[in-house]
């Protein structure tokens, strides 16, 4: 998302007041941060909004990166693979693991074995 | 023990009194029910004390419409991106509260303010945020001033008559925000009114 974007989404926004996600339940999760005492209104704020682009940023990133196969839809590998090549999202790689088939697992476990046998 | 067979008798049947009434069930944040009705709904919990911290989200339907506005028309959402996706913000605003608490800390300071977040931001990389959130900023906080000056102090009866108790019953401007440990807006009301000689009075019919 370039940066001339944002400032577009910026001016499109007509009652900037207005705020699409909980304050309450952003600091909530804030507060369930350990060390932390007390949150400003403008903080609160700022994290709210930041967490709307940030939801904006990852599911477009995301959608474009798409595997090609069925661009229509965003699923839950599209996600794992904008963790993992785009150094914003990184941090994502813990809680977004890539979802392999069981069989394959197994599979990558026996050439494993095999390889140690030959050492 | 007697002939019959069947017996209802609890004791007889190896299990307590007290596990029978059943006492008391907890439901764990664990169960698919606790997690999606917390999830889902914007109020709070009644069950507070139940859940782990871990899994506090944004309600679904919320992070659902910003992702589908997001995306091209045409794009669609599986469900299982949703509910990552709901994880995923848990987990960027505690990473960004934490860097901020953190800087808060080395600079001796309590409160988190908003340089604070808009520097965690930059520092983790995410500073193609910090221009657009400023004027975010910069909007709320005029309409957030420009309500309090719409709503002024309510007076039942004509000035330079005393005001009493009662007329400040009336309500606080919708814009103060109060909540525990953020700074408050405290206004500070009068029970007198000096007629000032010489000042017109003003008439509100």
């Amino acid at each position: 998302m370039s940066e001339r974007n944002m400032e577009e989404k910026v001016e499109q926004a007509t009652n900037s007041k207005n705020v699409s996600l909980p304050m309450s339940r952003v600091r909530l999760i804030m507060k369930s941060s350990p060390d932390v005492s007390c949150i400003n209104q403008d903080a609160l704020f700022l994290t709210t909004k930041a967490t709307e682009l940030f939801v904006q940023h990852l599911a477009l990133s995301s959608y474009k990166n798409g595997s090609g196969k069925e661009t229509n839809t965003l699923s839950y590998s599209d996600l794992a693979n904008a963790a993992e090549e785009t150094e914003t999202f990184q941090f994502l790689t813990d809680i977004l693991p890539k979802k392999i088939l069981a069989r394959d697992y197994l599979k990558s476990l026996e050439e494993m074995e095999k390889d140690d046998d030959n050492l | 023990m007697d002939g019959d067979s069947s017996t209802t008798d609890t004791t007889q049947l190896g299990i307590t009194g007290e596990y029978m009434t059943g006492g008391t069930y907890v439901l764990q944040a664990q169960d698919d029910d606790g997690d999606e009705s917390f999830n889902d709904h914007e109020d709070g919990n009644g069950g507070k004390d139940h859940f782990r911290e871990q899994d506090i989200y944004l309600p679904i339907a919320n992070v659902a419409r910003i992702m589908k506005n997001a995306i091209p028309q045409t794009g669609k959402i599986a469900k299982d991106a949703k509910e990552c996706v709901q994880e995923c913000v848990s987990e960027f605003i505690s990473f960004i509260t934490s860097e901020a608490s953190e800087r808060c800390h080395q600079e001796k300071r309590k409160t988190i303010n908003g340089e604070d977040i808009l520097f965690a931001m930059s520092t983790l990389g995410f500073d193609m945020y910090v221009e657009p959130l400023k004027l975010y900023l910069q909007k709320f906080r005029e309409a957030m001033k420009g309500e309090k000056g719409i709503n002024p102090v309510t007076v039942s009866e004509g000035l330079g008559e005393e005001l009493t108790d009662d007329s400040f019953t009336g309500q606080l401007p919708a814009g103060l925000i109060t909540a525990d440990g953020q700074q408050q807006n405290v206004m500070v009301y009068t029970t007198s009114y000096q007629q000032i000689p010489g000042v017109q009075q003003i008439q509100f019919s």
